[in-house]
């Protein structure tokens, strides 16, 4: 015979105020099996999670129910009292008559108290029908895939490998380095973005623990949490990169120019080209869309020039795979195309240009060394105008949210705009200034006084050419003013967006994204690193807009979550998973099209004892399967069975009430 | 200075959201109308800040204002606002609103937009088309200011560039008759 | 032959005249039939939205269930401001079924509202329906040499979720229709703002300085004259500017005609059919320009093949 222990928590007032917990208790003694309930103030604390154990013992107890929160909060907190009383943990049931009841219904006490005790009830008659359970053991492979190598993806491999874990860093481009290489200097300490970056860049490329497959992508991903097998696919770059000395030959006598992205398309790179001379690996590849031998079978100057003979046209895509154990997604951002601005002109006027167009030109190794120019006629300008928010905020244009880091970027604009060209002005329109962050208000502060910038409050309305000049009207509301600024150069700060491959990227992964395209956390204040999927954590943009502190920082919270799945050498998983009783599964596969995670895949068994004939059944794999119970209800053979949720389970619950 | 109270119910920013179909507190104040809208330095109150009265709940400061007359519906605001809020609209309510709730205006200018529009609905009732030369003439008229434009006019005249005659709808009556009932559902709508 | 249901508007028969008899021309060479709509009225303009709702919907109403029966597929409006009462009302009606049927009992006399009639404004039908191929092989008169800056209005194209069509900010139909009629279309950064034609009366100060403005950035553009395709903008354009001109003491002097006018004279109409006497600003002398040499285009238009060859092989 059952014997259930029922332990009501007051939860201060949270519960006390809005239900008659003393009522609830004597309610529960009412039920044959409960052999004693008690009220307690906070169930949770030490001495409460005691009251749990001495009852376990003294009453000789089979399960226990705690009414009390959510078992999100606090069901690890009484497995181990359970646990350390003697009592396998999963005997344990958590009514939660907090967020379920007190917190729903405070304006009907009555109603609260007996939805309480309908809770409790079905605790009661589920536990009764508990099993014991035990933690699965999952082996785990201990190497770590980092997809991305901007600033993210670079933090995130140099901190798993230096705790002696492997780690392969799949980079698209390329290069390493991502959108920090083409940065000037960085906010608000003005350290030059090259000389902080390329320490690192050089330290992945020369790392033992580290295995970087340059201009590859990720196509493929089986398995689960510590299981994982990548595919992944190395674009054909005609170049052996075994062989390559990159001494640069090839790039200088190559014939074919073409508009140079890492430079936003001002100057012309090769069709063989290394990204930028700081590139990691400083190998070249060959562009193949504009190489005329690629194309047209004629030219070959690089494979003449070079004199090991690097060259290979006839190099194609290759597919190689790898098993790790956990990924760390850091694919980054991209920058919105302000196009829809038609009432500014954009598109019409050169010397309307985007934000990381300027940090380009003011980069000391940027395509005009260093100044900034117009380039409708290639002269220095004064008369400076920024608008903030393009794109950003502006749900008819672009894109709802704020993009966080162009309110800093655009008074570091004003101020390199200072440095570089010292009899200038900066005049900057925004709707308001966003500077929440270490030393980032007083950064701004440099900007208004240190450098005179002008802001104006207000969203620019239009902008027209006059002479050789853009007029920029907007509303300067601090004033109550329509204003119009003569500008030579117009620079917009483009919104953040999410890269546009990453919904693909997510859909293969299997991890869920938002609509704007960036990967979704599993909660978004206290599991801001990880997905949804076991062992699958995210870095930087690709989660959200952000800057490179907090790029970094999450980086590194990415490498402790990887350390921290790795420290054992398998991996611990709760027992509330799925199983198929092969005897009523009719292979009907419902189960394997509905299940989220891959769990279920077929398998081929004999048709009765002994037969020679196969039928197809489905399997789960418990290292994957997350007990959401969804082929349980597809399932219409009652073939499958949750633990922790079985049919008496449900039943007894249901009868409770 | 402003005193403001408990707000917990601002009815004029329900009747302006609900007449005008937009939503007011969703304009995040940036302006972007302000300096598109090309009349705004004539307003009292340029349309940021009739949103914001609006929100405040100011009444009375809104339909004494003179923005809503002098909005000329060029919708050039509503094409550019980043929260698409259709501000001709709201324009438009507070102006119903304020003929409704019998709020006149003693500015000058506000006074003779609303008499040139009630020459213009006037010319439209007798003929069912409008006469030009007429509704200039009308407008002078009544607005005591006879002389205004006139050395346009004989220019204007010579060349043929304003007839003289005018034509006239012919079923007139129809057009009386649509005045009337027209008049009374929005009678009935009060 | 296509057919086409005619809104002339008030102005066109009075002010602008010259544009309704230009665009009969023009429609005649482009072979379509327009039948006006019989006995229409005033679409109410500005003033009947400005003091009331239901006369602001029951007066263009009258003329879409007059259309109605004249069974056409198309109603092409001359008038921009009439343009977007009409079409504006339509909208307005289709989306409120209930509100119809009440404004309908106002005009019930003339019929019951159906919603049927396609509204486009002239410049709209010529572009979308006729096409600038079919207007380019008319033309026996090219325009090679005129400089001009379309002047679009508020009202063509705006509300966008009302017109549908070209862009509310830069719009470029007008610009490549006068392009097909051989003429140069400058590059004007005001095709859109508002000339604040319904004060034309009531608040002429206000219509001075909009008007001003506009004027200033045409003459500026480079153009011989403005192009426009709504008779309120014609007026306030042409016949305010000697006083523009006196109150700032800038000479502007720059013509503003209808593209009817332009299409007519390609088309082979003579001199005389375009009305040019019932302009403030004479015409004459901008039409002088017709057939100047054209400088080469420069460097700058490059082809696009010629880029593509460019970023091949250097």
């Amino acid at each position: 015979m059952a014997r259930v222990g029922v332990f009501v928590c007051y939860c201060g007032a949270n519960i006390a105020d809005f239900i008659d917990v003393p009522a609830v208790v004597e309610e529960a003694k009412k039920i044959k099996e409960v052999k004693i309930s008690v009220l307690y103030k906070y169930m949770c604390s030490d001495p409460g999670q005691g009251m749990i154990r001495d009852a376990i013992v003294q009453n000789r107890l089979t399960s226990v129910v705690v009414a009390a929160c959510s078992p999100r909060m606090h069901e690890k907190t009484f497995r181990k009292a359970l646990s350390d009383a003697g009592m396998n943990p999963y005997m344990l049931e958590v009514a939660n008559i907090r967020e379920h009841s007190s917190w729903v219904h405070q304006k009907d006490k009555k109603a609260a108290t007996e939805k309480a005790n309908d809770l409790i009830r079905m605790a009661i008659a589920k536990s009764i029908a508990n099993e014991q359970l035990h933690e699965i053991s999952v082996p785990v492979t201990k190497r770590a895939l980092v997809i991305g190598g901007g600033i993210a993806g670079i933090q995130a491999a140099l901190d798993i490998a230096d705790a002696r874990i492997p780690v392969t860093l799949v980079e698209k481009s390329p290069s390493i380095g991502g959108r920090m290489a083409q940065l000037d200097e960085t906010f608000p300490t003005l350290d030059c973005s090259q000389c902080i970056l390329t320490p690192k860049m050089v330290d992945v490329a020369s790392h033992p623990y580290i295995e970087l497959i340059p201009y590859s992508e990720v196509i493929e991903l089986d398995g689960y949490v510590g299981n994982y097998k990548a595919k992944i696919k190395k674009k054909a770059s005609y170049v052996d990169f075994s062989s390559c000395t990159g001494c640069g030959a090839c790039t200088q006598k190559c014939p074919v120019k073409v508009p140079n992205e890492f430079n936003m398309n001002i100057d012309k790179r090769k069709a063989i080209y290394t990204p930028f001379p700081q590139a990691v690996p400083n190998k070249p590849v060959i562009d193949a869309t504009h190489c005329t031998m690629l194309l047209k079978g004629k030219c070959g100057i690089c494979a003449k020039v070079c004199e090991k003979g690097s060259i290979n046209f006839k190099m194609v895509d290759e597919v190689i795979e790898r098993e790790v154990g956990a990924v760390v997604i850091a694919t980054g951002y991209d920058l919105w195309d302000p196009k829809p601005y038609e009432e500014y002109g954009v598109g019409r006027y050169k010397d309307i240009i985007t934000s990381l167009e300027f940090e380009r030109m003011v980069s000391a190794s940027g395509p005009t060394n260093g100044v900034p120019i117009r380039p409708s006629d290639g002269k220095v300008p004064k008369n400076v105008v920024f608008i903030k928010c393009i794109g950003s905020r502006d749900e008819a244009k672009g894109i709802e949210y704020c993009s966080k880091i162009c309110c800093m970027y655009t008074a570091k604009h004003a101020i390199l705009l200072h440095h570089k060209v010292h009899d200038s002005h900066a005049y900057i329109f925004y709707m308001d200034i966003r500077a929440a962050g270490k030393g980032y208000e007083e950064f701004v502060k440099r900007a208004q006084v240190e450098t005179a910038a002008t802001y104006l409050r207000g969203r620019v309305s239009k902008i027209y050419k006059k002479g050789d000049k853009l007029m920029v009207r907007g509303e300067d509301a601090q004033i109550g003013q329509v204003v119009e600024v003569e500008a030579d150069l117009v620079v917009l700060a483009t919104a953040v967006i999410a890269p546009k491959d990453n919904p693909s990227l997510a859909r293969l992964l299997g991890v869920s994204y938002d609509k704007y395209g960036y990967m979704s956390e599993a909660h978004p204040k206290l599991r801001p690193v990880e997905t949804a999927k076991a062992g699958i954590f995210l870095a930087g943009c690709t989660q959200a807009p952000k800057d490179i502190p907090d790029t970094v920082a999450q980086a590194s919270a990415c490498a402790a979550k990887v350390c921290g799945l790795f420290a054992g050498d398998t991996l611990k998983k709760d027992p509330m998973v799925s199983t198929i009783n092969n005897e009523f599964c009719s292979g009907c596969q419902n189960c394997v099209k509905v299940c989220p995670y891959q769990a279920i895949v077929t398998e081929e068994i004999p048709l009765g004892h002994g037969s020679k004939e196969l039928r197809t059944v489905a399997k789960i794999n418990e290292g994957v399967c997350q007990g959401c119970g969804s082929c349980v209800a597809i399932c219409r053979s009652m073939a499958i069975n949750l633990a922790g949720f079985t049919d008496p389970q449900i039943i007894n619950e249901i009868v409770a009430i | 200075m402003i005193t403001l109270g408990l707000l917990e119910k601002n009815t004029f920013l329900e009747a302006v959201n609900k007449k005008s179909g937009a939503n007011v507190l969703e304009c995040y104040q940036c302006g972007k109308c302000v300096s598109t809208c090309p009349v705004s330095s004539y307003m009292d109150f340029p349309p940021r800040e009739i949103m914001q009265m609006i929100k405040l709940g100011l009444k009375e400061e809104s339909y004494m204002a003179n923005s809503m007359w002098f909005c000329l519906t060029c919708s050039a605001c509503s094409g550019r606002c980043p929260r698409e809020i259709d501000i001709p609209a709201v324009m438009e309510a507070i102006r119903h609103l304020a003929i409704e709730e019998n709020y006149r205006s003693e500015n000058k200018k506000v006074k003779d937009i609303r008499k040139f529009h009630d020459i213009f609905l006037d010319m439209i009732k007798r003929y069912g088309r409008n006469y030009e030369l007429r509704m200039m003439a009308e407008f002078n008229i009544r607005t005591r200011n006879l002389f205004k434009d006139m050395h346009l006019a004989p220019k204007a005249l010579l060349k043929g560039k304003i007839p003289i005659g005018h034509e006239s709808t012919k079923s007139a009556k129809a057009i009386q008759r649509m005045f009337k009932l027209a008049g009374k559902l929005e009678k009935e709508k009060r | 032959m296509n057919k086409l249901t005619y809104f002339p508007g008030c102005s066109a028969h009075g002010t602008s005249e010259e544009f309704d008899h230009t665009l009969k021309l023009v429609m005649k060479t482009l072979d379509v039939q327009m039948e006006e709509i019989p006995d229409w009225n005033c679409c109410g303009a500005t003033s009947a939205h400005v003091m009331t709702e239901n006369l602001a919907l029951a007066l263009p109403m009258r003329n879409l269930v007059l259309a109605e029966k004249l069974e056409n597929k198309t109603m092409g409006i001359a008038c921009a401001s009439c343009y977007s009462r009409m079409k504006g009302t339509k909208k307005h009606l289709d989306e409120n079924p209930e509100q119809a049927k009440r404004i309908n009992s106002t005009v019930i006399d003339e019929g019951e509202y159906q919603g049927t009639v396609e509204i486009k404004s002239m410049l709209q039908y010529c572009f979308e329906e006729i096409g600038l191929e079919t207007i380019k092989s008319k033309v026996t008169k090219s325009l090679s040499g005129l400089k001009v800056a379309c002047y679009y209005g508020c009202l063509l194209t705006r509300p966008k979720d009302v017109t549908q069509f070209d862009s509310p900010e830069y719009p470029m139909s007008m610009d490549l229709l006068m392009e097909a009629l051989g003429a140069k279309a400058m590059e004007f950064d005001f095709k859109t703002e508002c000339c604040g034609a319904s004060f034309s009366i009531s608040n002429t100060e206000v219509v001075e300085s909009l008007t001003g403005k506009i004027l200033e950035v045409a003459k500026e553009s480079g153009a011989h004259l403005i192009v426009v395709a709504c008779p309120l903008c014609q007026s306030n354009l042409d016949m305010r500017q000697p006083d523009i001109e006196k109150h700032s003491g800038k000479k502007l002097d720059i013509p503003v005609m209808y593209f009817t006018q332009l299409m007519a004279l390609a088309f082979g109409y003579p001199e005389k059919e375009l009305r040019l006497p019932k302009h403030i600003v004479p015409v004459e002398a901008a039409l002088k320009h017709i057939g100047d040499p054209v400088p080469e285009p420069e460097k700058v238009k490059k082809t696009k093949k010629a880029v593509e060859a460019e970023s091949e092989v250097e």
